[in-house]
């Protein structure tokens, strides 16, 4: 007897919003990854003798080093109140202003946004930065002493407490936590909310403060590029990387139902198919060697969407730059691909954002849109020796005009989890 | 109040440990985002503790926390001018001017002694009462309508308070105009408007409230009797807006002179923002008499006020 299924809607997305270190909108975020425009700068924070690491891709035109968010200088348009700025940290503003901008491309109203049937998921790992200046605070000025939204402020959740109370949304919501799979795990169970009929629309925000209390502890681990030279310090794929760049920023993707693409008459960048999840079962940092995990989260992602290696025509991969994780997804790659290999397209954009942890599954399925939309391939910048593991891989060097049928998006995250999505031409 | 003041003199305050301490630095940094007169006049305070100076310090830090376009209702405004709603300073908002405060004058302020402060004069009564060492006033009471109708000799249909806040100086109430009252069958024909003459009841009613209960103290053993209590005259009255079924009337009153037999209020009727009726004097009569032998266990109905710290989730 065959499996019964519940009726499962399709989902699409239909806006999108980024504050990134190559682009603060759609429009500047696709011309930077046709012309392999990176955002890595020598980072001012780091410029001491005691700081091993050198560059950073942090955002532009914000200023939000300050401890108190009023000193905080927001580019146009974005100018928010004191009492939303209060419970915000770096991340938090960008969502909130990715947010913003993903709603106007979407071209939503505003009771389109709140009401019952539209929810919120999303992805941050908090503000250490922040939380780390409040314990200092309550130990030194005391207890009764602490800013009364500095826990909002900070700790994992703290997007979607504010994004949801400020843009007073009335569905599901809730955040995840799988480190650099967070943003991709929202985005997966965001799709399904629409899939069983939950949820008519979900938006999908992950977001990272990208500062010296986000990234440098990364060193610790040697994860990251000791590269001083922005230009090639992230290089995935490449036989010369040595760790990978930190960013920061946010993206927001605004995820609807066919009924509602076709209610509203929108045009939607792309469906989103099928994803899939699967984990290592290995180590809490290391990826699996042979990228097992991975292999099988693709497996999963690419049945679920009904499509097989044949019908992709290119992958936007996880490859971080790091020595090791970069030979687990090439041999995950080949795994599932095997004869479709040296076809597909294979690259990835952290070449030019550096690492988004958290933000990183949402700003590049963000990418993924833009291509198949916009009809280009990003190309695998900075790659000059690939590493003899990606023998076989098809890693073009440039970005190329590309009609693209389906694309498959992959993150994996600490504890080994990977989470890969696929994205069909609408 | 619900436990006793834990005042310490300003002076004997410990001073707040870690960089903010006292340095004049680290006083205009906390204050960097209020007006010079602001900082001026905490740096003065510092140096005299002269507590004349306080209002203008309360002031200038509460004008940090509001919004630009609601600033102007603060410097225009009296003491009448309300926190939360007049000026948008919720619980948390109050809560950092508190700490700002409390860094800025060095004195501690515990959440219960928060919760009665409700308008600007509250807040100003308040930190001038503890800088001087001089015990607070008795805070407001809350009588919600079951605690007005035990009390007053006036009862429905004729009681035109659902609910009320009775203090020392003065009196506030609600009152919602149902359209189910009768005599607005006849007043007007396919039109019911609340009559002014009902206005100035209901405004006599809050002042005879404000008498049964305890204002101004009477002689030991003695209370104002419920059937002494009655409408004299008044003068000074202006309707500025009629009053419909739906709206709701917020009114106010506030002792001139009481002195036995005559008390004399002005009273104001607002409905939102808008000024409905102004009585310049209403005078009532009233009498004492022997406090009853027994008194009941516990007041009637007494209404809790909403713990200030309630208002968080997580």
């Amino acid at each position: 007897m065959a499996a019964i299924h519940p009726p499962m809607h399709k989902v699409f997305i239909t806006g999108v919003g980024f504050i990134t270190s190559i682009g603060n909108d759609a429009a500047a975020v696709g011309q930077s990854l046709r012309a392999l425009r990176h955002g890595i700068v020598r980072y001012a924070p780091f410029d001491k003798p005691e700081v091993p690491v050198k560059v950073a891709a942090p955002v532009r035109e914000f200023q939000t080093d300050g401890e108190d968010p009023e000193d905080w200088v927001l580019p146009a348009p974005y100018r928010l109140r004191r009492e939303v700025l209060r419970s915000l940290g770096p991340g938090s503003l960008y969502a909130h202003c990715a947010l913003q901008q993903a709603l106007g491309d979407a071209r939503l109203a505003a009771a389109d946004v709140s009401e019952d049937g539209t929810g919120l998921y999303a992805a941050s790992a908090g503000s250490p930065g922040i939380l780390t200046r409040h314990v200092n605070r309550m130990h030194g000025q005391g207890v009764m002493r602490c800013p009364p939204l500095g826990i909002v402020a900070s700790i994992a959740g703290t997007v979607q407490f504010n994004l949801v109370a400020h843009f007073k949304i009335k569905g599901a919501s809730t955040g995840f936590s799988s480190a650099c799979a967070s943003s991709s795990h929202a985005a997966g169970f965001a799709c399904d909310e629409i899939a069983l009929g939950r949820q008519r629309r979900m938006f999908v925000v992950g977001a990272e403060d990208g500062n010296v209390e986000t990234i440098l502890p990364f060193a610790g681990m040697r994860a990251l590029s000791l590269n001083p030279d922005p230009d090639t310090a992230s290089r995935p794929f490449d036989v010369a990387r040595d760790g990978f760049v930190g960013t920061g920023g946010a993206t927001a993707l605004v995820l609807e139902s066919e009924d509602e693409v076709r209610r509203r008459g929108i045009t939607p960048y792309c469906e989103v198919a099928g994803w899939g999840q699967a984990s290592d079962g290995h180590n809490v940092a290391i990826s699996h060697p042979d990228g097992a995990g991975l292999a099988a989260a693709m497996r999963r992602a690419l049945s679920a969407a009904r499509v097989t290696p044949a019908d992709l025509d290119y992958i936007n991969a996880h490859a971080t730059s790091t020595p090791i994780g970069d030979i687990s997804e090439c041999r995950a790659l080949h795994a599932v691909l095997g004869a479709e290999a040296g076809r597909v397209a294979v690259s990835s954009t952290k070449a030019l954002t550096g690492h988004g942890l958290s933000l990183a599954g949402a700003m590049e399925t963000g990418f993924c849109a833009l291509a198949l939309r916009d009809g280009f391939i990003p190309g695998a910048a900075h790659l000059r020796n690939p590493d003899p593991a990606c023998a076989g891989l098809n890693l073009p060097r440039t970005t190329q005009p590309a009609t693209l049928r389906v694309v498959l998006n992959n993150s994996s995250g600490f504890g080994g989890a990977n989470v890969c999505l696929v994205l069909k031409r609408a | 109040m619900s436990e006793p003041v834990s005042f310490e003199p300003a002076s004997m305050s410990p001073a707040p440990k870690g960089p903010a301490g006292d340095s004049e630095a680290a006083l205009r940094d906390s204050l960097k985002r209020c007006s010079s007169a602001t900082v001026e006049a905490a740096l003065a305070y510092r140096k005299r503790r002269d507590p004349d100076l306080l209002p203008s310090i309360i002031i200038g830090i509460v004008e940090r926390y509001v919004e630009s376009d609601l600033r102007g209702k603060l410097t225009e405004g009296d003491d009448d001018v309300r926190l939360m709603e007049d000026l948008g300073v919720d619980s948390l908002t109050m809560m950092e001017i508190v700490m700002l405060v409390e860094e800025v004058v060095g004195m501690q302020i515990n959440n219960e002694e928060l919760r009665d402060l409700r308008t600007l004069g509250d807040v100003k009564t308040f930190i001038d009462c503890k800088a001087r060492g001089l015990p607070l006033p008795k805070p407001a009471k809350f009588l919600p309508v079951e605690g007005i109708v035990a009390v007053m000799p006036i009862q429905p249909p004729f009681l035109f308070l659902n609910e009320a806040r009775v203090g020392a100086d003065g009196a506030t109430a609600k009152y919602r105009i149902t359209g189910h009252e009768f005599f607005l069958q006849g007043h007007f024909k396919d039109n019911p408007v609340m009559p002014a003459s009902m206005m100035l009841e209901a405004l006599g009613q809050l002042g005879v409230l404000y008498l049964l209960e305890g204002h101004p103290p009477a002689e030991p053993g003695k209370m104002v009797g419920p059937g002494t209590i009655f409408f004299t005259s008044c003068e000074g009255v202006r309707c500025h807006r009629m009053c419909k079924p739906g709206d709701v009337l917020t009114l106010t009153i506030k002792p001139k002179r009481t002195k036995m037999p005559l008390a004399t209020f002005e009273g104001s009727i607002r409905v939102g923002q808008e000024k409905a009726v102004v009585a310049e004097e209403i005078t009532l009569t009233y009498g004492y008499i022997e406090v009853p032998q027994v008194l009941p266990a516990a007041a009637v109905g007494a209404g809790e006020p909403i713990p200030f710290k309630a208002a968080v989730n997580g």
